[in-house]
C-alpha cells in the first residue's frame, strides 16, 4: 500500500492523498482494531502486567512514604521544634543583652542538653545519660508525658527537703538498677528519680542521643556543676513569635522570615543556629529525600529488569500474532495502522499494569502506617502528592514503551506471505529508523526524567550508566553462553547434549534468564561484599589499635591528675589527648557556608557544630600532604590544618580564610596545610586543626583516649571508668567498643534494609524468569514429548533440564559475583576508602539465589513438562 | 468383520508360520474424555501383524488411524484391551519401560516430521543412539544421514532444511536404532508429491533391506497399494482388512 514507484507526478498526488485520508481516519479506527483484539482477554500478559505493577508499585510505595514524613514534618514542625524558631548554640549560654533580644520577640523557653554519666550512689554503676536541664516555660508546645500522669513542673520542683527530682527514661533505671523514688549521683550532686518519661515533645530536634534521657530543671543542672565554660552543652532558645491568634499565624511565614533577617543582622557574631517550623530538622528533610531517591532508583532498577519481561512477552504476544497482522496486511493495512494498533493494545495492557502497580504501592504506605505509627517520633501525615503517582506512572510507561518498541517495530514487517507459506524462516531486523529514532528518544527521556529528579545529579548519572553497562554486559553473556553452547564439541552423554543444545538454541531462554537474573544478582552480590567488608573493617580490624575509652569534658588543668588516677588503676594504660571545643564554620574563602554548594558527601562539614581542636604537631593518624606545619612556639597569623579530601570537595587550598564561631565569636584562620587522615583509626581526629595561639585563650576542656593492653580483663576496663568517675564525677567515659557496638546495630539494621529493597530486584528477576519459562513451555513440551517418541525416559529428560538450569545459573551467577565484586571494590576503594574483602558467602549467596531460582521455577515447568500427554502435540492437525 | 480378521491372521501365518506376531493387539478401546463428554476413539480393535509384513491403515479423518498407531507405539494408553508390541505387554509397562521399549525397537515417523528444533540433522539422528548408549552414535549417524542422501547437510538446523529433507532426516533418525518395527503416520502428508514420493522410496528401501515390520497410515491409495496388506478403519473400528498378492512397486506419485 506504500510503494508508489512511478515518478508521475499524479499518482504521487493519489498517494498523498491516499495517505492524508488513512491518517484522518486513522486513529480511530486503530482503537477500535486494537480493543476487538484485546477481545481476547489479558491470557499472555500477566506476567507483561505483573513486571510493570512491581517496579511501579516500588516507585509509588516510595514516594508515598516520603510524602507521609515529609507531610506529617511539616505540619508538625511547631511540636517537633517546640516553638516557631529555634536558636541554638553550643558552649554558651545566652547572655543577657542576647536573652533580652530574644524575649522581645515572643515567649522563649530554655533548655540546655549535654552527654554525662549517671551513677549508683556507691559508684559501682553508670550508664552515659543524654541530660536535658528546663526551665518552667519548657515545653512551650506539646507536653512531656510522664508516668502515672505525674506532671513535669510537680517533679522537678528542688524542694528544700528532698534530693532534687529527676524525670528519666525507664531504660536508666534498669541500667543503674534502681527504681522510682530512689536517688543516683548526677555530677556533684544526687538526685531523686521522681517519674519515669513516657514521651518528649522535641525529642527529634536534639541531636543524635546515645544514652537514657533524663529531664532535670535549669537551677538542679547548675548544681551538678556540669555547666562549666568549654562543657559540651547545647544551649537552645525556643521562640513563640509574636502574639499568638489567628492573626498571628496568618502573618506566621513573614514574621519567621524578619526574626531570621533581624536575628543575623543584630547578632552577627552571635554563632546561633537558626531552625524555624517550616522546615524544623533540614538534616532529617535531607536524609529523607535521599533515602527517596536511592530507593527510587532501586525501584527502577526493578522496573527495568521487569522490561525484560515485558520485551519477552511483547514478542511472544507479536510471534503469536503474525497471521493476524499478515491477514490484515493483506486486507490493506499499511505497516503504520499494524504497528499503532499493537502499540495501542501494548498500551492498554501497560495502563493496567501501572494502574495495579500505583494502587499496591498507596497500599504500603497505609500498611505500615499501622503497623509503625507508634515507633516514629512524630505522626505521618497520609498525604500522597500527585507527583509522586505521576513519577511512577510515567516510569512505568517509559519502561514499558522502551522494551516494547522494538518487538513491536518488528511485528509491523511481518511479510503477508506467511500467510501462504507456513515455516518461513524469516531474518528479524531492525525496526524502521524512525521506530529506532523513537526508542532512542524514549531512552533519552527517561535518563533524563532520572537524572533531573535526582538531588545529586553526578551519582544518578553513575547509577544510570551503571545499570545500562550492566544490561550490556549480561546482554553480551547471554549471547556469549549461546555462541559457546553452540560451539563446544557435542558430549556423549545424550543428557548433555539436549542441555547444551537448549542453551545454545536461537531465540531460546539462555538470554531472558542471563539478563534477568544477572542484574539483580550482581546487585545482591555487591550489597553482600560491601557489606562483608565493611562489617569487617568495623568489628575484627579495629580493636587491634583502637582505644577502650574516650573520655569527654576533661577540665584541662585537671588532666595530669586524670591521667595519674588511670595510671594508678591500670599501670599500662597509654592516653592521649586533645584540647576539645565545639564550633560552627561560618565562612570558607570568604564566602558564607549558606552559599556554598557542597557535594553530599561534604555538606555535613558546613552544617551544625563541629569538633575543634588546636596542637603544636601533626596529630597522630594524620600526614600532612600539602603546605607545611606550624612550629612549635608559633606565634604569628592564625593558622588551620584542614582534611584534604573534604577540602576538596568543598573547594578550599592553602592560603584560604576558614572562619569558625567559637563560644560566640568569629575566629579566622588561614589554610596552612592539608592533612591525610586515618579516620578508621579511631584516635583523636578533628576536620580542622588550629595553631595553638588560635584557640588557646579560649575556655575549653580536654578530649582523651585510654588505650589498655590488650591482655586487659573486662574487669581491669571497667575499673578504670569507675575510678575517674568517682574522682571526677563530671567527666564523661564513652566505652569505644559500646559506641562500636552500637554503630553496628544501626549499620547491620541499615544493610538489613538495603539488602532487602535489593532483593525486589531479584523478585523482578524471578517474574520474568517465570514468564520466560512460562513462554517456552509448548516448544519444551513438544521436545520433551519427541525425546519420549524416541526412546528418552523422564529421568533422562529431567537430568537434561536441570543440566541446562544449572548452567544457565552457574554462568550468570559467575559473573553476577565479578561485576558485583567489581562494583564493591570500585565503591570501596576509592568512594569510602574502606579495604575491600572478598568474601565465599556472597559466592554462595549467588550460586544458591541463581541455581535456586532457576532450578525452582524451571523444575516446576518440568514436571508439567513430563506430565504432558504426548498425542495432542504429535497430532498434526 | 470378525471373519475377515480371522482370513488375515491366517495369511499372516502362513507368510511367516514359524514366528510369533510383533503386533498383537486384541479388544483395544480407547475412551478419552473431552469438555463435551467421553468420547470413544478407538473401538473394540483387534490386529496382529507378523514381523516383516507391511501394512496400511486407511480411513477418513477421525477415524482413530493416528490413535491406534499411537497406542501401538505406546505414546497413547489404551482403556482396554490386550496390547502386545514386540513381545511386551505395553498396557503393564511404565511410562519410561515404554520409552526404552521405543528406543530399542520402534522407529516412528510422524507427518509433521518432528524433529528437535535445537539440535542439527546429523544430531537429531544421533540421539536415540546415545540414549541406547552407544559410542559410535555419531559416526553412525553421519552414515545414516548419508544413505538418505543428506551427507551435505549435516550441520544444519530443522529450520534450515526443507520439507522433504526434514523427514528425510526424521526417516534416517527413526531407522538409526535397527527397529523392528516402523510406525509411519502420513509420512508424506505435509510433503509434494515428488519428494513424497522420495521419502516413500527410503521408507520402503530400508524396510526390505532392514527386513523391519512396517505400519503406514496413508490418505495415498497408492501408497497403501504399495504395501502387503490394508487396513480400513471408520468411526474407531476396523472394517476391513484387505491382503495384497502383487504389491504395487512404483513410487507413489
Amino acid at each position: 500500500m506504500k510503494t508508489a514507484p512511478s515518478t508521475s507526478a499524479a499518482r504521487l498526488d493519489k498517494t498523498a492523498r491516499r495517505a492524508r485520508a488513512s491518517a484522518a481516519i486513522g486513529f480511530a479506527v486503530v482503537v477500535r482494531l486494537a480493543w476487538r483484539e484485546r477481545r481476547g482477554g489479558l491470557s499472555g500478559c500477566y506476567v507483561f502486567i505483573a513486571c510493570l505493577a512491581l517496579g511501579v508499585m516500588v516507585i509509588t510505595a516510595v514516594g508515598a512514604l516520603s510524602d507521609a514524613l515529609t507531610a506529617g514534618l511539616a505540619r508538625q514542625g511547631e511540636m517537633i521544634l517546640g516553638g516557631d524558631v529555634t536558636v541554638s548554640r553550643t558552649h554558651m549560654r545566652a547572655n543577657e543583652t542576647e536573652r533580652a533580644w530574644l524575649d522581645a520577640r515572643g515567649r522563649v523557653s530554655e533548655t540546655a542538653t549535654l552527654r554525662t554519666m549517671a551513677r549508683t550512689l556507691d559508684g559501682n554503676e553508670q550508664a552515659l545519660v543524654e541530660l536535658k536541664g528546663v526551665d518552667d516555660a519548657y515545653p512551650l508546645v506539646g507536653e512531656v508525658r510522664l508516668q502515672d500522669d505525674a506532671r513535669l513542673d510537680d517533679v522537678l520542683r528542688t524542694d528544700a527537703a528532698a534530693f532534687p527530682g529527676a524525670a528519666v527514661d525507664p531504660i536508666l533505671l534498669e541500667r543503674l538498677g534502681v527504681k522510682i523514688g530512689d536517688s543516683f549521683r548526677l555530677g556533684d550532686i544526687e538526685v531523686r528519680a521522681a517519674a519515669a518519661i513516657l514521651s518528649e515533645p522535641d525529642s527529634l530536634s536534639d541531636r543524635l542521643t546515645f544514652g537514657p534521657r533524663i529531664f532535670v530543671s535549669m537551677e538542679t543542672l547548675q548544681k551538678t556543676g556540669l555547666v562549666k565554660p568549654g562543657s559540651l552543652i547545647g544551649w537552645r532558645y525556643a521562640i513563640k513569635v509574636g502574639n499568638e491568634g489567628p492573626a498571628a499565624s496568618a502573618g506566621a511565614s513573614a514574621s519567621l522570615d524578619s526574626f531570621a533577617r533581624a536575628m543575623k543582622q543584630d547578632m552577627a557574631e552571635a554563632g546561633f543556629t537558626i531552625h524555624d517550623k517550616r522546615d524544623p530538622r533540614p538534616r532529617v528533610r535531607r536524609t529523607l529525600e535521599r533515602l527517596q531517591q536511592f530507593l527510587t532508583l532501586i525501584g527502577l532498577t526493578a522496573l527495568l529488569i521487569g522490561g525484560v519481561g515485558v520485551a519477552n512477552a511483547v514478542q511472544t504476544f507479536v510471534d503469536r500474532r503474525r497471521k493476524v497482522i499478515a491477514t490484515m496486511k493483506s486486507l490493506g493495512a499499511p505497516q503504520r495502522i499494524v504497528f499503532q494498533v499493537f502499540l495501542v493494545e501494548i498500551a492498554i495492557v501497560a495502563l493496567i499494569g501501572i494502574a495495579i502497580g500505583v494502587a499496591l504501592g498507596l497500599v504500603v504506605p497505609l500498611t505500615l502506617h499501622s503497623l509503625y505509627a507508634d515507633v516514629l517520633p512524630f505522626e505521618t501525615q497520609l498525604s500522597i502528592t500527585p507527583w509522586s503517582v505521576a513519577a511512577a506512572a510515567l516510569y512505568g510507561l517509559l519502561v514499558a514503551l522502551l522494551f516494547a518498541l522494538w518487538p513491536l517495530g518488528q511485528a509491523e514487517l511481518v511479510p503477508p506471505a506467511v500467510l501462504f507459506r507456513d515455516a518461513v524462516v524469516e531474518r528479524r531486523g531492525w525496526p524502521r529508523p524512525h521506530l529506532v529514532a523513537l526508542l532512542a528518544l524514549v531512552a533519552a527521556v527517561l535518563v533524563s526524567f532520572v537524572v533531573l529528579t535526582s538531588d545529586s545529579r553526578l551519582i544518578a548519572i553513575y547509577f544510570v550508566g551503571g545499570l545500562a553497562l550492566v544490561f550490556a554486559l549480561f546482554w553480551a553473556l547471554g549471547g556469549a553462553v549461546t555462541w559457546l553452547a553452540r560451539r563446544v564439541p557435542r558430549p556423549a552423554r545424550p543428557e548433555l547434549a539436549v542441555a547444551l543444545a537448549n542453551l545454545g538454541a536461537p531465540g531460546g531462554l539462555t538470554r531472558s534468564v542471563v539478563l534477568s537474573l544477572g542484574a539483580g544478582l550482581s546487585l545482591l552480590v555487591a550489597v553482600a561484599l560491601a557489606d562483608a567488608s565493611l562489617v569487617r573493617e568495623i568489628s575484627s580490624r579495629l580493636p587491634e589499635n583502637s582505644p577502650n575509652y574516650f573520655l569527654l569534658d576533661i577540665p584541662k588543668e585537671e588532666y595530669p591528675k586524670v591521667v595519674e588516677i588511670v595510671k594508678g588503676t591500670a599501670p599500662a594504660a597509654s592516653m592521649v589527648r586533645a584540647p576539645m571545643l565545639r564550633g560552627r564554620l561560618v565562612s570558607l574563602a570568604g564566602r558564607p557556608v549558606e552559599t556554598i554548594k557542597a557535594p553530599p558527601e561534604a555538606e555535613w562539614v558546613l552544617r551544625g557544630d563541629r569538633g575543634l581542636t588546636y596542637s603544636d604537631e601533626v596529630p597522630e593518624g594524620s600526614t600532612v600532604t600539602k603546605g607545611t606545619w606550624w612550629g612549635k612556639d608559633y606565634a604569628g597569623e592564625p593558622l588551620v590544618s584542614f582534611e584534604e579530601e573534604l577540602a576538596n570537595q568543598l573547594g578550599v587550598g592553602i592560603g584560604d580564610m576558614v572562619s569558625v564561631n567559637v563560644l560566640g565569636r568569629n575566629i579566622s584562620a588561614r589554610i596552612a596545610n592539608l592533612r591525610e587522615v586515618n579516620w578508621e583509626s579511631l584516635a583523636i581526629n578533628f576536620v580542622m586543626v588550629f595553631s595553638p595561639n588560635t584557640l588557646a585563650g579560649a575556655p575549653h576542656n580536654v578530649l582523651a583516649t585510654v588505650t589498655l593492653p590488650k591482655s586487659a580483663t573486662l574487669a581491669e576496663e571497667a575499673d578504670v571508668a569507675r575510678a575517674v568517675g568517682r574522682a571526677y564525677p563530671t567527666v564523661t567515659a564513652i566505652r569505644v567498643k559500646d559506641a562500636i557496638n552500637a554503630f553496628g546495630a544501626v549499620f547491620g539494621k541499615m544493610m538489613a534494609a538495603v539488602r532487602v529493597a535489593g532483593s525486589v530486584t531479584l523478585v523482578a528477576g524471578a517474574l520474568v524468569l517465570a514468564g520466560a519459562l512460562a513462554t517456552a513451555q509448548r516448544r519444551r513440551i513438544l521436545e520433551a514429548v519427541i525425546l519420549k517418541a524416541i526412546g528418552a525416559t523422564r529421568r533422562r529428560i529431567l537430568t537434561a533440564h536441570i543440566l541446562e538450569y544449572l548452567l544457565i545459573a552457574v554462568a550468570t551467577a559467575g559473573f553476577a559475583v565479578a561485576f558485583g565484586a567489581l562494583s564493591a571494590w570500585v565503591a570501596l576503594e576509592n568512594v569510602m576508602d574502606v579495604p575491600f574483602t572478598f568474601s565465599w558467602t556472597a559466592v554462595a549467596l549467588a550460586l544458591g539465589l541463581a541455581s535456586g531460582l532457576v532450578v525452582l521455577f524451571g523444575g516446576l515447568g518440568t514436571l508439567h513438562v513430563l506430565r504432558a500427554r504426548p498425542v495432542p502435540y504429535l497430532r498434526s492437525d | 468383520m470378525a471373519a475377515q480378521t480371522k482370513q488375515i491372521k491366517g495369511a499372516g501365518i502362513s507368510a511367516h508360520a514359524s514366528t510369533a506376531p510383533i503386533i498383537d493387539v486384541a479388544n483395544v478401546g480407547l475412551t478419552l474424555t473431552s469438555r463435551a463428554g467421553a468420547v470413544e476413539i478407538l473401538r473394540d480393535v483387534t490386529l496382529s501383524v507378523t514381523p516383516g509384513q507391511s501394512v496400511a491403515i486407511v480411513g477418513p479423518s477421525g477415524s482413530g488411524k493416528t490413535s491406534l498407531l499411537m497406542v501401538m507405539a505406546g505414546l497413547e494408553r489404551a482403556t482396554s484391551g490386550r496390547v502386545d508390541i514386540v513381545g511386551q505387554d505395553f498396557t503393564r509397562l511404565s511410562e519410561d519401560q515404554l520409552a526404552e521399549a521405543r528406543g530399542r525397537d520402534i522407529g516412528i515417523v510422524f507427518q509433521s516430521f518432528h524433529l528437535v528444533p535445537t539440535m542439527t540433522a546429523v544430531e537429531n539422528v544421533a540421539l536415540p543412539l546415545e540414549f541406547a548408549g552407544r559410542h559410535d552414535a555419531m559416526s553412525l549417524a553421519h552414515e545414516l544421514l548419508a544413505e538418505v542422501g543428506l551427507a551435505e547437510r549435516a550441520q544444519h538446523f530443522p529450520a534450515e532444511l526443507s520439507g522433504g529433507e526434514q523427514q528425510r532426516v526424521a526417516l534416517a533418525r527413526a531407522l538409526s536404532g535397527s527397529p523392528r518395527l516402523i510406525l509411519a503416520d502420513e509420512p508424506t502428508g505435509n510433503l509434494d508429491g515428488k519428494t513424497g514420493g522420495q521419502v516413500i522410496e527410503l521408507l520402503f528401501g530400508m524396510h526390505r533391506r532392514h527386513g523391519a515390520t512396517l505400519v503406514l497410515i496413508t490418505h495415498d491409495n497408492a501408497l497403501a497399494s504399495k504395501c502387503k496388506r490394508i487396513v480400513r478403519m471408520a468411526d474407531g473400528r476396523i472394517v476391513a482388512d484387505e491382503l495384497q498378492d502383487a504389491p504395487s512397486r512404483t513410487a507413489a506419485q
